[in-house]
């Protein structure tokens, strides 16, 4: 058995021995995350009406027992579009990280192993597309592409590639001065293998706190594209297209504008608290290893 | 130092030059070319080639890049295919709206979030800090849109104060200016503010409990003298970060609050270009915001190499 393996081994585990350890806080923030999933899953099954149904009531009904958050200016049944509208906004946010979490950690990873030119090309073409504002440049690709819910994932996930290949990179400047990086090298480890199989694993902490900011990033992001008429075309029940076509409204009913804005900023608040207590977590568990180390 | 400084002018520049090649490009993706954009439905193929020649369409995307930028460089943004008027003439009043929004907003963002900062700091971990914090990570959560059609639902709709929409061309006085503007600069420094008072309470803690500061109460003198004169300087180094971070999100951000507030300024006619497919004002308008983001994460570099004296 290598010596990374029983590094590896014993950090496993202590994760287990402990369990893990969140705050208060944090575990509202993953009961939050949680309870929004279930809804994602299992809405289609219970939401009283579908989402594009319209006039399930008058226009701008008030909160009652049929219709528990109104009805928007279609007479469309304002809880269920917003329990509907978990699916599209939660598998929009989840793809979008997903894919730039795994291409720039990839990335990220190379290049700061690598600390050569490829290195200071990569980081020059990423300090570029990181100077044009996220927004500006968002609205210019859509527009050229189109906004199918995909194309918006697509470009989500490209815009923020660059800024998560920055932290993996920097994760990795730490880790490779280890010896264990030394001794895989000594192995004869190819490159690719001492990136997946000796970095990786150990910058996970910092990629999994990086996928949960990211995410509530994602998530505003996504609303502000959608509000701006930008995001998944309509019908979809996306939370930020609900708001836009609502505010023209507003002085009719604010539950049309009210509704999926509170749904939109729980959620966000949700990740936030998890991601910083998840993140402290990490934190500790880094120090506890340094000091175990000493 | 001065080595220093001209080298991130260089990237600042090699990154605008970059940027604008990026933009072109995605503007060139646009469906359709600008000849059938301009004359839509009503376009005979003799039409279409005429207009063609006469905005050089016949060209190819490289050669017209080049054009394009060499008459950027002697200040020339072409004409809007939308109003037919030079480019620089129809933005220019909408950039001097989206300036005095944003200078509103940064004039309150400062005081504010240094102010909250501070509080947060003393009093951390007591009931002023909790409060303070839960509201800020509530604004921090909220986008912005959201804070202000919250704004516009309570003062503008329920409590009819303010009016809902910020149409600034129809002010006639400056306390009416203020009026219609009060919203969505509100909306700004709410959002700005969040981030700016949870960083300077971080640092302001650390800071706090360093050993001048110590030594500083310990030679008796009074907290507001320690917390001006040897607190905040050395504060000051991550907040320029933070402001500079913060200016950054606004220029993004300004689309999105102008859009909610139908805001004359800059943002808002980025989104109705792209609308029309008004290509010449799309390339300008991301033009002049990435050049200012570009700027602002300048101004910030040298401000914090002129502060610290071991880069000096």
């Amino acid at each position: 058995m290598s010596t990374t393996e029983l590094a590896a081994g014993s950090d496993k585990a202590r994760v287990t021995r402990r369990g893990i350890r969140l705050s208060a806080a944090g575990w509202l923030g993953g009961a939050i995350i949680l309870v929004y999933v279930l809804v994602a899953l299992t809405g289609s099954l219970w939401a009283p009406y579908e989402a594009a149904k319209i006039l399930t009531g008058a226009p701008f009904e008030g909160a009652s027992l049929a219709h528990p958050f109104g009805t928007d200016n279609l007479g469309r049944d304002v809880f269920s579009r917003v329990v509907l509208g978990t699916r599209p906004v939660l598998t929009m946010t989840f793809a979008a990280t997903l894919l730039a979490v795994v291409a720039g950690g990839l990335i990220g990873v190379v290049l700061g192993y690598l600390r050569n030119w490829v290195d200071e090309v990569g980081m020059r073409i990423v300090d570029i597309v990181i100077s044009i504002p996220t927004l500006v440049l968002a609205l210019l690709i859509i527009s050229a592409v189109g906004n199918s819910l995909w194309l918006v994932v697509v470009t989500v996930a490209f815009l923020f590639t660059p800024r998560v290949a920055r932290v993996a990179r920097a994760a990795t400047l730490n880790v490779v001065t280890n010896d264990y990086i030394s001794a895989a090298l000594a192995r004869g480890e190819s490159t690719l293998s001492i990136c997946l199989r000796e970095i990786l694993p150990n910058i996970t902490g910092i990629m999994l706190v990086e996928f949960a900011i990211r995410s509530a990033f994602a998530i505003i992001f996504i609303g502000s594209l959608g509000f701006l008429g930008f995001g998944a075309p309509p019908p979809t029940p996306e939370w930020g297209l609900m708001i836009n076509e609502a505010r023209a409204n507003a002085s009719n009913s604010l539950w049309p504008v009210l509704a999926p804005a509170a749904a939109m900023a729980v959620l966000v608040i949700g990740i936030n608290l998890f991601a910083d207590s998840l993140s402290r977590l990490i934190d500790r568990q880094g120090q506890n290893a340094a000091t175990e180390a000493k | 130092m001065s080595k220093l400084v001209l080298t991130r002018l260089g990237m600042a520049l090699l990154s605008l030059l970059a940027v604008s090649a990026i933009i072109f490009w995605c503007v060139e993706l646009l469906p359709g070319d600008a000849a059938e954009r301009i004359l839509g439905r009503n376009a005979t193929p003799e039409s279409l080639a005429l207009l063609r020649e006469k905005l050089n369409l016949n060209l190819s995307a490289g050669e017209r890049y080049f054009d394009w930028l060499r008459s950027l460089l002697s200040g020339d943004f072409g004409v809007s295919l939308v109003a037919d008027r030079p480019v620089l003439d129809y933005i220019s009043g909408r950039i001097a709206n989206t300036a005095l929004l944003s200078g509103f907003a940064l004039l309150l963002y400062i005081p504010i979030s240094i102010a909250l900062g501070i509080i947060t700091a003393i009093y951390r971990g007591k009931f002023a800090d909790h409060a303070i914090s839960v509201i800020v990570l509530i604004f921090m959560c909220l986008p912005e849109f959201v804070i202000g059609i919250l704004l516009i639902s309570i003062f503008a709709i329920k409590l009819a104060w303010l009016p809902p929409l910020a149409l600034i061309g129809q002010a006639n006085s400056f306390g009416e200016l203020l009026r219609l503007i009060a919203l969505p600069t509100i909306t700004i420094v709410a959002a700005m503010s969040a981030y700016a008072v949870r960083m300077m309470r971080e640092s302001l803690i650390e800071v706090l409990e360093s050993s001048y500061v110590l030594m500083a109460r310990l030679k008796g003198l009074p907290t507001w003298r320690v917390l001006l004169f040897h607190a905040l300087p050395n504060a000051l180094g991550p907040a320029i970060n933070i402001t500079a971070l913060n200016v950054a999100w606004m220029i993004g951000g300004v689309v999105v609050v102008e859009s909610v507030f139908e805001f004359p300024g800059i943002g808002r006619l980025m989104v109705d270009s792209i609308s029309h497919k008004d290509v010449p004002v799309i390339l300008a308008i991301s033009m002049v915001m990435t050049g200012a983001y570009i700027a602002t994460n300048l101004i910030a570099d040298v401000l914090v190499i002129l502060l610290n004296p071991k880069l000096r």
